[in-house]
């Protein structure tokens, strides 16, 4: 499959290319500004990165373009969640205890995400902004003692967002829930 | 999964492509500029030469190390005395981007002119992702510049190649094993060396304590791990604080520096766990540091993950 990986300018995004490498996909790290209509792919990752959504979205490019006609599943990380949460009417803020590092994650809703997943994993996190408010449509998947929403999906179409960083080394059980993300894809295709 | 012999044919294969005519590499005796040596020297033969810069900043016993390294890999090298260019390039800079910029922008200095010498024109590097990822650049945020990247000129002379980019250290040590090079598992040390394990100005002086610290902690830990009491951290030093404080030595007031013992475990350098060292280690590093170092008057242990924090302290 092909899955893409969005470039928000995080420090994680290469991680993400290369998990889905690791995954067998064909994967390419793409600049944000690049049109849903050059893109032929099975399904997106949107990275985090140092915008604060909240703030200066207008560096978060084409994001907005492939939330609102992409008709392949999308997973947004940290700022791409954050984005998302926003670009669907929900807010994003400045958390009031920012998590940086090792952090318990509580799975609220196992759904296709979190399919086969521990009630509870380590998760590492890396972030200021955080979804205050959900979307309308949209369902909160899982949370942390300082953030209510490390995770949340749409309820009609397959798109998902996390806080955390599933891509990193040290978050448990991150290529698994790449995998159920990618399971989602190939029952799309 | 990843494919070490696959990637050596590539880029093997991709170095011949790129490089037409003489280049020379980069080299400080790790993983990645010996893997990056081993692969143009493969592609390129006679045609490279490889460029040791004793900068005066690295490790304890680095330089005998280095010439036993390169003799061994049967390569052209070169090795160029340029201590006193870059302490009189770090003379004063105490801030951190400023000594990471100052250390990339000499290094590319004496890489062009050891090129003109030859006649190259292509300066190949051991980047890997870590460094250009966070040295920044467009949406990303600068976290720290490496050497390698951040001290590059606009206005390159040479061409740079770089066939490690897309890879992290886990990556880097399997195709060296594969490549049968025996640096394969050395830790990690950083392109501009003892200066950013010194907070505040470079000097002879400084580096030397912090050499020397950094010295008795990979020997402590080494020799822990050798005897079962620890596992190996990927990574582990000392740095010299620019923190003064009050002690008492041979019954008379003592006003020294710390030093800050580090050590992670990793993977790839992006994340990172400080190591549980047990207490009588980091009990007889301290015994050590503060016994061997005059100046010393303190040790203290980090215990933040990165992140928040980084590996390195600058």
């Amino acid at each position: 499959m092909k899955i893409f990986v969005v470039d928000n300018g995080g420090q994680w995004t290469h991680r993400e290319w290369r998990v889905l490498k690791y995954l067998g996909m064909n994967t390419r790290i793409i600049p944000n500004t690049t049109p849903l209509k050059d893109l032929e792919v099975d399904g997106l990752v949107l990275s985090g990165g140092a915008p604060r959504v909240g703030v200066d979205s207008e560096k978060m490019g084409r994001n907005g373009e492939y939330l609102d006609e992409a008709s392949f599943p999308i997973l947004g990380i940290c700022a791409g969640h954050q984005y998302m949460a926003q670009h669907f009417g929900g807010r994003a803020e400045p958390s009031g205890i920012p998590e940086f590092g090792k952090t318990q994650v509580f799975v609220d809703e196992e759904d296709e995400l979190f399919l086969n997943l521990p009630s509870s994993f380590q998760a590492w996190l890396s972030h200021n902004d955080e979804v205050s408010e959900l979307p309308r449509d949209f369902l909160s998947l899982a949370h942390s003692n300082n953030c209510k929403h490390q995770a949340m999906k749409h309820l009609k179409r397959p798109i998902y967002g996390v806080q955390f960083h599933p891509e990193v080394e040290h978050t448990e059980h991150g290529y698994e829930i790449f995998k159920n993300f990618l399971k989602v894809c190939e029952e799309m295709r | 999964m990843f494919d070490p012999s696959k990637f050596i044919d590539e880029s093997v294969e991709k170095l011949r492509e790129d490089i037409d005519g003489k280049a020379i590499v980069a080299t400080s005796g790790g993983v990645d500029s010996t893997v990056a040596a081993v692969l143009l020297s493969r592609a390129i033969g006679e045609n490279l030469l490889s460029v040791y810069v004793d900068t005066g900043l690295m490790r304890k016993g680095e330089g005998e190390q280095i010439s036993k390294t390169l003799d061994q890999l049967g390569v052209n090298y070169e090795i160029v005395n340029a201590r006193d260019e870059f302490f009189s390039a770090l003379k004063g800079v105490v801030d951190p981007e400023k000594k990471r910029m100052a250390i990339g922008a000499k290094f590319i200095e004496i890489f062009e002119r050891v090129a003109k010498g030859m006649g190259a024109e292509y300066l190949v590097q051991g980047t890997i992702a870590p460094d250009w990822i966070e040295s920044g650049g467009e949406l990303r945020d600068t976290i720290k510049s490496h050497h390698n990247v951040g001290g590059l000129p606009e206005q390159m002379e040479l061409k740079l190649v770089e066939p490690l980019r897309d890879l992290y250290k886990d990556e880097v040590r399997e195709v060296a094993r594969e490549l049968g090079i025996e640096v394969s598992e050395r830790q990690p040390f950083p392109g501009p060396a003892m200066a950013i394990r010194i907070l505040g100005e470079v000097t002879p002086e400084s580096a030397e304590l912090a050499r020397e610290a950094c010295a008795i902690v990979e020997q402590e830990i080494e020799r822990a791990a050798a005897d079962g009491e620890m596992e190996l951290p990927w990574q582990y030093f000392a740095s010299v604080l620019n923190v003064k404080s009050v002690g008492v030595r041979g019954d008379i007031r003592a006003y020294g520096y710390t030093v800050v013992v580090r050590a992670v475990q990793s993977i790839d350098g992006m994340t990172a766990s400080y190591s549980k060292i047990p207490h009588e280690v980091l009990d007889r590093i301290s015994i050590r540091v503060t016994n061997e170092l005059n100046q010393i008057n303190r040790v203290v242990y980090d215990i933040t993950n990165k992140p928040p924090a980084t590996i390195e302290w600058e």
